[in-house]
């Protein structure tokens, strides 16, 4: 895919709606520009929130295995990232290749062990990976400062003002987006969903069904360490609840909240949930009754989530490929 | 030390398995993970808290009494839950299921936040129950040793409910074949129910005995979930001497664990899993359930 004609092919035969995603760019950017601070912080969030439900739910929706540790990696990006620039001395620029690159790399340790099997054990078992490196985060002191996290060490956002670097994470996080789109609409992405929907058709078929299970995860892994190191420099800290099960249940929560079986379920359910948990709070103090009776809500009366529910309004541009 | 130690871990291991042998149990008739099983025994917890002081503060029977109106209490809930909210979605996809019990864990935890405040409670151990044993030259916690005791009572009336009870002989059919069950003319939603039920009282249980020996607090329900996944994992779910076997090595190697290596004690057991997984996974399909 070095030669331009044939990427450009790719992102062609991907089908993306540009007519409706390009004034969207346009729209986020102008709206960056224009809002208070704050809001350009809020926009950030969202946006690299968005990033971690897409990657879960490329495991979720297209690859059928349901991680109950995601946050793992969110959790290895941030702390990859602020580890090699706090221990490995390198410059915040040169670190954020680190960050993802950690996520992946415990994706693929953790990865190897987890598809090996299936359903609800893999579920638990991925559970289990993660709260060991949430636990591993939060004691071993002399590396990771535990509980107190890792504060202090950089020009939180890179030294950039919070618009610069909200537009900035919106071009970094369409880029991640458009190249997990593609790889859902990839030959990989064909063996991710053909493993995810029948196991031992697949198999039959002549696919390694744990190599493909595997590759998802680490993909899937990379793409929350993306979002992990950017969470890390937009706070300028580290923290062990960047591993920890509540960023987990948000991300199944945004995907369920969003869609399941659909591309943009994660998106939705991120823009969705960040609202939601900002504004809410505000007139309520019990936000995690109001979230638990709301899921329970769309759990029982819209099992296909808001994308879905949007789909069978009759608009298309949410509507995922099954 | 060594013996405190066990002692110590023999209790855990007890509550651990009374969590994970509910897990296990809905598993096996209902497909379901039911998440919010921490949440139950929490609540247990903090039922017996308000309990104890009501009917007989200090007291041994009081204690226990209390602990078995928290489980009834708890098993009441699970009956609700079940039938107003799991019992819509079995047909749907298992994931569903999944996070309707994920809905139940937030509500159950800021409930127990309204009511009973963000800080840590303490239960009144028995009067009783606070000495030690001694044996020799060594010294054993009673009151560990009276859960654990506590604890084997109900396996055995465990074992007896399900291999010589009517109840238990359809129990044993539903894990079997659901659809069979159904067709023999016997009501396969009270089936579901009544498990439901079981397994919430067992885990209501299990809060209200370990919450004299530790915090009562509204982030027991996430430690606790883990622990038991992890003990259902290793002994395999739907599988009860599995999760018996695998409770007793969780809360052992944590207690022992602890002595040695403080603070990797987690990493420990989740080392043991990984190794007992990968050791099995190499005969069969690996893991899936039966």
């Amino acid at each position: 895919m070095t030669d331009p004609k044939t990427l450009w092919a790719a992102v062609s035969r991907a089908a993306l709606n540009w007519k409706l995603l390009v004034p969207l760019a346009v729209a986020l950017e102008l709206f960056n520009r224009l809002s208070p601070a704050s809001s350009s912080t809020l926009l950030t969030e969202v946006a690299i929130l968005a990033l971690f439900a897409t990657s879960l739910n490329l495991l979720m929706s297209f690859g059928h295995m349901v991680s109950f540790g995601h946050a793992a990696y969110f959790g290895l990006g941030a702390y990859g990232f602020t580890l090699a620039v706090t221990r490995g001395g390198l410059a915040p620029e040169m670190a954020l290749l680190v960050g993802p690159l950690a996520a992946a790399l415990g994706g693929l340790v953790f990865g190897a062990l987890c598809v090996r099997l299936t359903e609800i054990y893999f579920a638990m078992l991925t559970l289990a990976c993660a709260q060991i490196t949430y636990t591993v985060l939060f004691q071993w002191y002399d590396v990771t400062g535990g509980d107190t996290g890792i504060t202090g060490f950089m020009i939180p956002r890179l030294g950039l003002s919070e618009t610069g670097y909200a537009s900035l994470v919106l071009g970094l996080v369409a880029l991640a987006l458009l190249a997990l789109w593609m790889i859902v609409k990839s030959p990989l992405g064909l063996m991710i969903r053909a493993v995810g929907q029948d196991r031992a058709r697949a198999e039959a078929l002549g696919l390694a069904a744990r190599r493909v299970q595997l590759v998802a995860f680490v993909i899937a892994a990379f793409f929350a360490g993306i979002a992990g190191t950017l969470y890390a420099v937009l706070h300028g800290s580290a923290f062990p609840d960047y591993a920890g099960l509540g960023l987990t249940l948000d991300g199944l929560i945004m995907v369920v909240l969003g869609g399941l079986n659909s591309f943009a379920g994660g998106i939705w359910g991120a823009v969705i949930y960040e609202m939601l948990s900002n504004f809410v709070p505000k007139f309520i103090h019990q936000w995690e009754l109001v979230l638990g009776l709301l899921l329970l809500g769309i759990c029982l009366a819209m099992p296909h989530g808001f994308a879905g529910l949007l789909a069978r309004l009759g608009w298309r541009g949410g509507k995922g490929e099954k | 030390m060594i013996l405190i130690q066990l002692v110590n871990g023999l209790m855990e291991g007890m509550t651990l398995f009374l969590i994970a042998s509910g897990l296990t149990l809905i598993f096996g008739v209902t497909r379901i993970i039911n998440f919010a099983h921490g949440s139950l025994f929490m609540l247990g917890a903090f039922v017996t808290y308000e309990l104890v002081p009501l009917i007989g503060p200090g007291t041994l029977w009081g204690f226990f009494a209390a602990v078995l109106l928290a489980g009834l209490a708890v098993s009441l809930l699970g009956m609700l839950f079940e039938m107003l909210a799991l019992r819509r979605i079995y047909g749907a996809d298992g994931l569903m299921q999944l996070i309707v019990t994920v809905a139940l864990v937030l509500i159950l935890r800021d409930v127990v936040r309204m009511i009973w405040g963000p800080n840590s409670l303490s239960v009144p151990m028995p009067d009783r129950l606070m000495g030690a044993l001694q044996i020799g030259d060594s010294y054993f916690p009673l009151f560990p040793i009276a859960v654990f005791l506590a604890g084997l009572v109900v396996v055995v009336a465990m074992i007896w409910v399900i291999y010589f009870t009517r109840a238990g002989i359809l129990l044993r059919a539903g894990t079997d074949d659901r659809g069979m069950v159904a067709l023999c003319g016997v009501n396969e939603r009270l089936i579901f129910t009544a498990v439901f039920a079981a397994g919430a009282f067992l885990a209501g249980l299990a809060g209200g005995l370990a919450a004299p020996y530790g915090e009562v607090n509204h982030l027991l329900d996430t430690t606790v979930i883990v622990s038991a996944f992890i003990v259902c994992v290793i002994g395999g779910l739907g599988n009860l001497y599995g999760a018996l076997a695998g409770a007793l090595l969780v809360g052992l190697t944590k207690a022992i664990g602890v002595m040695y290596f403080p603070r990797l004690s987690m990493v420990l057991i989740f080392l043991i899993m990984a190794l007992i997984l990968i050791a099995r996974s190499m005969g069969r399909q690996g893991g899936t359930a039966r």
